[in-house]
């Protein structure tokens, strides 16, 4: 028996082993973790163990309920998993597969003796080597003594001595500020007398300065490491950035394999990186990332990850090889030889995979949706999500990445800075932002040159000269589309025969580097359509067919390629795959049984997408390989469990665009396509799917519609008597004046075609309404806007559900705590609901009947509604499963994803009534905000969705949820001091329902001037802070007197939230907890009544 | 990829892959335009091609890339006066008949590249096909046992038969298959040389050796003779003997493996195989080999050291093997390949020879075994 001894010594079964999840998805630690997490999961249970699961991400597939598991959704601190490790008394805890925070817990549990104490073994890395990986100056010396190289870097606190510093060093070097942070005070200086002229002004703002050797241009490189505790060590993987030294690794754009190194400069990282895991008694899987000169062979190594991470992540998708899966085997002591392939399934798991196809990542980015960010790319990670594109040349997949994160079908010729300066070009070049990649297009199309472009952007010609090709490409084709007199108006059949035109080879060529039948059209259409005639997508869409047409005719179709690890040195059956029209030979034939069944998955996790839309997809796709369906689904989204070949039965690493979609259905001949599992992405496409005659699953066409369409929604409401917020649809700005007029302030403002509320806004008076407009734009015939009454001071209730034609089959109320006017992705909300009237639940659940027979429903849905004084309107429908839908199906017991592919499979499905008040406990959904990561941005939350991710607990009630959920989500028990302001009077009155409870914490209370005085009067000891004099609110959080800052705005006007936006700025930089909705301050102030017992509880509640 | 005229308008060279079993592939002809004929292998590897295509043992091959993006950090600068420190090649000339790629890049970028591959391809009159679907091309040979082929197009010359003594065997058009044919006068020295210095002196019979073994024994402050295969071993003195890598059957290399046995196994002194030389060292011994299906060309293959019980990432390029049940009983198994489990090194029971199958030079490939190296500079 290849395990450690102590795990199976006397009775095998069921040793019990705690494995820690990451917690919410934030930016830096996001759904990575779900996927090593639940391919762990899965690897320990295999061999026999019963896995204790700590991890308050209730929409994680890790955290499903399962035969030799047990779920606890608790916070992953020191404090819960001692009380949980008392209760379950595991043999062991694995701390390497929940990113940091399960790295940090078990860091500080192993210090505190915790573990010792309840004889509780760590597996995998031990906690020394942890903390080399965590610590810098451990970290040095270690690297020091191995004689791996590492940038020098010294704090000095005199000019003097920053010039000797630099001197050691070697110019070019950077100084960063030792107190600020987001990089201010950086500057790189290439001489002595820059250096002396930068840092006499840095040391009056800080007293001590930083000097490190500039890498900045530096290639920056990482490899994959796996060892076993035998020592057998090998690399997974190698990854490239595109961008290089300066960007943080998750927001550049990665290359796997690398791309540019030679194999001298491989095999020189790799056998560091190698060394490194063994000097470091790596067991399991770490990563090594280096900066390499792009001008010789010296190199630095940067940082070590002895955990799996968004790379290892990265890496099993790019190679196939199941990192995190073989770790977990690894950890529990087997060797790699031991262990087999798991795609060849019959070679050794003691195997560097060797690819034959190009992999990218592209990050993707939604600095939009957070206020005042800044939108510069540097040190700090501010992505929220990933793509990875698979092809066989960097065209191809350059274009496929960009095509996947921007749910377009542009790829790179994506006009984003047509209009832009020449000065304005190049500033993108030089400082770069979330849209360099296309500013480095337009710079070639203007005709710069690559020494141009790599001067300023510094990233390797190689990759340039790709660009330029696709640059040069899109102009050739423009001259030879170019017509003297521009055409009023152009058919698919023109286009047919306009690509006919180019020969076959040529279009062949233009298909392998990755142009979209899309992309050519509109080539056609800027060379020969008149410019004042605009077409929109769908009629683009409409016109590609005859692209698509002519190809299809000419036999240029894309061929499937199995991902194999081996690069086909061995025969496999792997059921991973992709698609390229850089190749001949299709690894697996097209079907003819009209068996398969598609499920479409979400794509990148973005604000208002994300784990819930996967863990729906995952249900879905393993549904159907259940029910030996032939089960298929395509995503492309490196960071989730659906792209796990083993949840389906043929995986597409795939664009989920329309093309594509058309192109895998055509190969697959399938039975259906599930849409509606994978939120609002795919959901997009039923419409054209539907009308390209492809067999939708669940909701008709005409369902989906009718519930997207205001308009239509609107009218059957009316016609079923159901109410509805006053709203119209405004084409001009004299529509929405004349709306505004008749039913008064406040009215929210929403565009169409929104996801998660962008630019979704309310608006109190006439100022703040024309500031809003003004950010809108474009507001006509084509692109309406809808304006609707805002209701001040309403509840807002949920309801998830699946409907079988056009029959509620199951449906639940869920409660927000938030009064409506905060996003339902960022409101904090409760199960079974709590302060609902019955009477209030009951007119909703008519209301659903009536909705889901009128709109003849068949599938998953979620209802939003508004109560206020027993009276109940609807807000919207959405006719696909929700994000809501994890969070209910584990608290009910009920998997709702299920019954919605039985539904959609056709299956005799009965009406499910559950009692609600018969769940014996109580379970609290709350948000996860990143604003923290994300210098400058207001941590206001509004209509517009800012969260990154969430959390569900559980408690015996639900304050005991509440306050779990709260501290799952970093609002912690204020320790040093609170800081308030408490909005309008109407909420200081409310206030002073819970204000006991705070004065009971016995810390010092802040508040601002009108705060305070109210306090004051009724006797409460405050301290006042002002706005602009003297003591501050803003010093009061910076010198550290508070840690918690409860700021309520007075209404939602914009000089109201400009005014206390810095407040919470600070309070975020400070790392402080912040409050800024009445009612979530209130349900959490109330909470603390149960604090002491919640405390010392002595039973946690597990799944 | 400099602009000259549309693209639309341009037009390629088209050349063609001809096989053996009357499969035709259709590509973009790259590099030299010359029509050859070859063995087809494939190697899985995702970097080194300088290193491949001048490595010896590729001799009378034609090599398809799994990979699909070859030529990417052009080819590493040629010191010609001094090839020990030329990294990035392993011997002074491309060796591989020709090559098979999916894309090629055209230029050159990296810090230790002045040519791209083409440019080098042409000066050394080595032809190639791009464009082509090289995963459906190797799946096509490892379906094969034995494939042969042929690169040519409209109008290209004839390869030079004077360029390797084995080509004047060849007639033009024909298929040939190069392991049958002693290859070891088209790649060994003629005249033996000393290179490093030492207070050890090694003996290198160069089969058609890899530069990297030679720097690496100068690396160990060794003496480097590098005899020619054919010189009488009798008249040598030194203090070790490696037997190099190299192209072909084992088997068919005249008497080498005989006068391996008299001269230099009767010696006693320290021996260390490499590839054809372990193959030839497993002749010498006793043992037999065998011709696999389609070989072990690439960088990640797993040998496990079973006294050790711990494993190694191999860097191998080799299409016979030792057979595992000939292994005489004065030599015991050292390493085994953890996939196939064929024969990866050998080991005398009492005196210092050892074999291994792998590459413990690398170059191409990992150098986690470069260990072997050292181990066999302390026998001596």
């Amino acid at each position: 028996m290849p395990v450690l001894d102590f795990l199976f010594s006397e009775n095998y079964k069921k040793k019990k082993v705690v494995l820690l999840g990451s917690g919410a998805l934030s930016i830096g630690q996001a759904g990575e973790f779900d996927y090593s997490g639940s391919q762990a999961v899965k690897a320990l249970e295999e061999e026999g163990f019963e896995v204790i699961i700590i991890n308050p991400n209730i929409a994680s597939v890790q955290t499903n309920k399962g035969v030799n598991r047990k779920v606890y959704l608790y916070p992953v601190v020191p404090f819960w998993v001692e009380k949980i490790i008392k209760i379950e008394k595991p043999i062991a805890i694995i701390p390497s597969f929940g990113g940091q925070t399960s790295l940090n817990c078990v860091i500080e549990l192993e210090k505190n003796n915790i573990l010792k104490k309840y004889n509780v073994k760590v597996l995998g890395t031990q906690v020394d080597s942890l903390e080399i990986s965590e610590d810098r100056d451990l970290f040095v010396q270690k690297m020091r003594s191995i004689d791996a190289p590492v940038a020098q870097s010294y704090t000095v606190s005199t000019v003097k001595d920053a010039l000797l510093a630099a001197k050691k060093i070697g110019y070019p070097v950077i100084t960063r500020s030792a107190f600020t942070l987001g990089g201010l005070g950086s500057c790189l200086a290439k001489t002595a007398s820059e250096l002396k002229k930068f840092i006499q002004t840095a040391f009056t703002t800080s007293p001590q300065i930083l000097i490190e050797k500039s890498l900045h241009g530096w290639k920056e490189i990482e490899y994959e490491v796996m060892r076993d505790i035998a020592g057998n060590t090998i690399t997974i993987c190698n990854m490239e950035n595109f961008d290089p030294m300066g960007i943080h690794t998750g927001d550049s754009i990665v290359v796997a394999p690398c791309q540019t190194i030679n194999n001298i400069e491989n095999n020189m990282l790799r056998d560091m990186a190698i060394k490194i895991a063994q000097n470091m008694h790596i067991v399991g899987e770490c990563n090594v990332q280096y900066a390499l000169n792009p001008k010789n062979y010296d190199f630095y190594v940067i940082e070590i990850n002895a955990r799996l991470s968004r790379s290892s992540a990265l890496a099993s998708k790019a190679t196939g090889y199941p990192i995190a899966y073989i770790a977990a085997k690894i950890v529990v002591g087997f060797n790699l030889l031991e262990l087999k392939n798991p795609v060849t399934g019959t070679t050794s798991a003691f195997y560097e995979p060797s690819l034959d196809y190009v992999t990218l990542k592209v990050p993707r980015w939604d600095l939009n949706k957070f206020n005042g960010v800044s939108k510069y790319l540097g040190p700090q990670m501010k992505s929220v999500g990933e793509v990875m594109a698979i092809g066989r040349n960097f065209c191809e997949v350059i274009q496929k990445a960009l095509r996947m994160v921007n749910e377009n079908e542009d790829g790179i010729t994506l006009n984003v800075f047509t209009s832009a300066s020449d000065e304005n070009l190049e500033k993108e070049l030089l400082l770069p932002t979330n849209l360099r990649v296309f500013a480095i297009y337009e710079a070639f199309r203007r005709g710069k040159t690559l020494k141009y472009v790599h001067e300023r952007t510094k990233v390797d010609c190689w990759f340039l000269s790709h660009i330029l090709y696709i640059a040069n490409i899109e102009i050739d084709l423009f001259d030879l589309f170019k017509l003297e007199k521009s055409k009023k108006s152009v058919t698919s059949c023109e286009l047919y025969d306009a690509y006919r035109q180019v020969s076959r080879d040529h279009l062949h060529c233009l298909k392998s580097q990755g142009f979209s039948d899309f992309q050519l059209t509109k080539i056609y259409l800027l060379a020969c359509l008149n410019s004042k005639i605009k077409l929109n997508a769908k009629e683009i869409h409409k016109l590609s067919f005859g692209v698509r047409n002519l190809r299809k005719k000419l036999g240029i179709l894309p061929v499937v390629k199995q991902i194999d690890t081996t690069s086909s040195e061995y025969p496999t059956k792997s059921n991973y795959l992709y698609l390229t029209y850089d190749g001949i030979h299709s690894d697996i034939s097209t079907k003819k049984n009209k068996k398969s069944i598609i499920t479409l998955g979400s794509g990148s996790y973005r604000i208002g997408s994300s784990l819930e839309f996967d863990w729906c997809s995952v249900m879905t796709s393993s549904y159907f390989k259940n029910k030996k369906n032939d089960s298929v689904i395509i995503n492309c989204n490196p960071e989730t469990v659906s792209t796990d070949y083993s949840v389906s039965d043929r995986l597409y690493f795939e664009e989920l665009s329309f093309e594509r979609v058309l192109d895998i259905i055509d190969i697959e001949n399938s039975k259906g396509v599930i849409a509606c599992m994978g939120g609002q992405n795919p959901n997009n496409l039923i419409q054209q799917l539907s009308e390209s005659k492809v067999n939708i699953l669940g909701h008709s066409k005409e369902s989906v519609e009718s519930a997207e369409d205001r308009e239509k929604f609107s009218v059957m409401l009316d016609e079923l008597g159901i109410d509805q917020p006053e709203w119209t649809s405004a084409v001009s700005i004299l529509d929405v004046e004349k709306f505004v007029k008749k039913i008064g302030f406040p009215v929210l403002i929403r565009p169409s075609f929104v996801l998660s509320g962008t630019l979704m806004n309310v608006a109190n008076n006439q100022q703040s309404l024309n500031y809003y407009l003004s950010l809108i734009k474009n507001i006509s015939t084509d692109f309406p806007i809808v304006i609707s009454k805002f209701i001040l001071g309403a509840k807002e209730i949920e309801c998830d559900g699946v409907a079988c034609d056009g029959e509620v089959i199951i449906s639940l109320v869920i409660e927000h705590i938030e009064n409506a006017g905060v996003h339902s992705g960022d409101a904090t909300m409760v199960f079974p609901p709590q302060k609902i009237y019955t009477h209030t639940v009951n007119v909703i659940k008519d209301i659903v009947r009536k909705i889901v027979k009128g709109l003849d429903l068949n599938g998953p849905f979620n209802m939003q509604f508004i109560a206020k004084d027993n009276d109940v309107k609807v807000i919207e429908c959405n006719a696909r499963a929700s994000r809501s839908f994890p969070f209910i199906s584990k608290i009910s017991g009920i998997n709702f994803a299920k019954i919605a592919c039985k539904v959609m499979n056709n299956e005799k499905v009965k009406k499910i009534l559950i009692d609600e008040s018969e769940i014996p406990y109580v379970g609290v959904k709350a948000s996860m905000f990143s604003f923290q990561r994300l210098d400058g941005a207001d941590p206001v939350v509004g209509v517009e969705m800012a969260s990154t991710g969430e959390v569900g607990c559980l408690g015996k009630n639900f304050d005991h949820s509440m306050l779990l959920a709260m501290e799952a989500t970093q609002i912690k028990k204020p320790k040093k001091g609170v800081l308030l302001s408490t909005g309008r009077e109407k909420d200081k009155i409310k206030f002073m329902e819970v204000v006991d409870n705070l004065y009971k914490l016995k810390v010092p209370i802040y508040a601002t001037k009108g705060s305070a005085r109210y306090l004051e009067k009724r006797g409460y000891k405050v301290n006042t802070v002002h706005w602009n004099r003297n003591p501050r609110a803003v010093d009061i959080i910076a010198k550290g007197n508070v840690d918690f800052v409860i700021n309520i705005n007075k209404n939602l006007s914009v000089d109201e939230l400009n005014n206390n936006s810095n407040i919470r700025k600070i309070a975020v930089k400070y790392g402080c907890s912040i409050l800024t909705n009445l009612e979530k301050v209130m349900a959490y102030l109330r909470a603390y009544d149960s604090y002491d017992e919640l405390q010392s509880i002595e039973n946690c509640i597990s799944l | 990829m400099m602009r000259d005229g549309n693209i639309f308008n341009r037009k390629y060279k088209k050349a063609y892959l001809k096989l053996s079993n009357g499969m035709s592939f259709e590509g973009n002809a790259v590099g030299a335009d010359v029509s050859v004929s070859g063995e087809m292998v494939f190697n899985t590897g995702m970097l080194g091609y300088s290193e491949a295509m001048t490595d010896p043992s590729y001799l009378g091959q034609i090599l398809v890339f799994s990979f699909c993006l070859i030529g990417n950090y052009g080819v590493p600068v040629f010191k010609n006066k001094n090839f020990l420190i030329s990294k990035g090649h392993e011997s002074s000339s491309i060796k591989t008949q020709g090559i098979i790629v999916s894309n090629i890049y055209s230029s050159c970028y990296h810090h230790n590249g002045k040519i791209s591959l083409e440019e080098w391809m042409k000066n050394q009159e080595v032809p190639g096909i791009s464009g082509i679907d090289t995963r459906y091309l190797v799946q096509v040979i490892r379906d094969c046992k034995n494939l042969w082929g042929r690169i040519c197009s409209d109008g290209a010359k004839m390869q030079n038969k004077n360029k390797f003594e084995f080509l004047k065997n060849f007639k033009y058009n024909e298929y040939i298959d190069p392991s049958k044919y002693n290859l070891m006068p088209s790649v060994s020295i003629k005249k033996r040389i000393t290179l490093g210095r030492g207070s050890k002196k090694i003996a290198v019979v160069d089969c058609g050796v890899k530069w990297n073994i030679i720097r690496m024994l100068v690396e160990r402050n060794c003496e480097v003779e590098l005899l020619p295969w054919d010189i009488d071993f009798s008249k040598i003195k030194c203090d070790g003997w490696v037997i190099s890598n190299g192209p072909g059957d084992p088997r068919n290399t005249g008497d080498l493996v005989k006068r391996i046995k008299e001269y230099i196994l009767n010696s006693d002194k320290p021996v260390l195989g490499i590839c054809l030389g372990h193959q030839l060292l497993s002749l010498a011994s006793g043992a037999e080999t065998k011709r696999l299906n389609h070989g072990h060309r690439s960088h990640n293959q797993p040998v496990f050291s079973l006294p050790e019980k711990i494993a190694y990432m191999s860097s191998q390029n080799h299409r016979y093997a030792v057979e595992k049940k000939s292994i005489q009983p004065e030599w015991e198994l050292w390493f085994e390949n953890a996939n196939d489990n064929s024969v990866e090194g050998l080991k005398h029971r009492t005196k210092p020879f050892i074999s291994v199958q792998f590459h413990p030079e690398a170059s191409s490939g990992p150098n986690d075994t470069s260990w072997i190296m050292d181990k066999f500079v302390a026998l001596l």
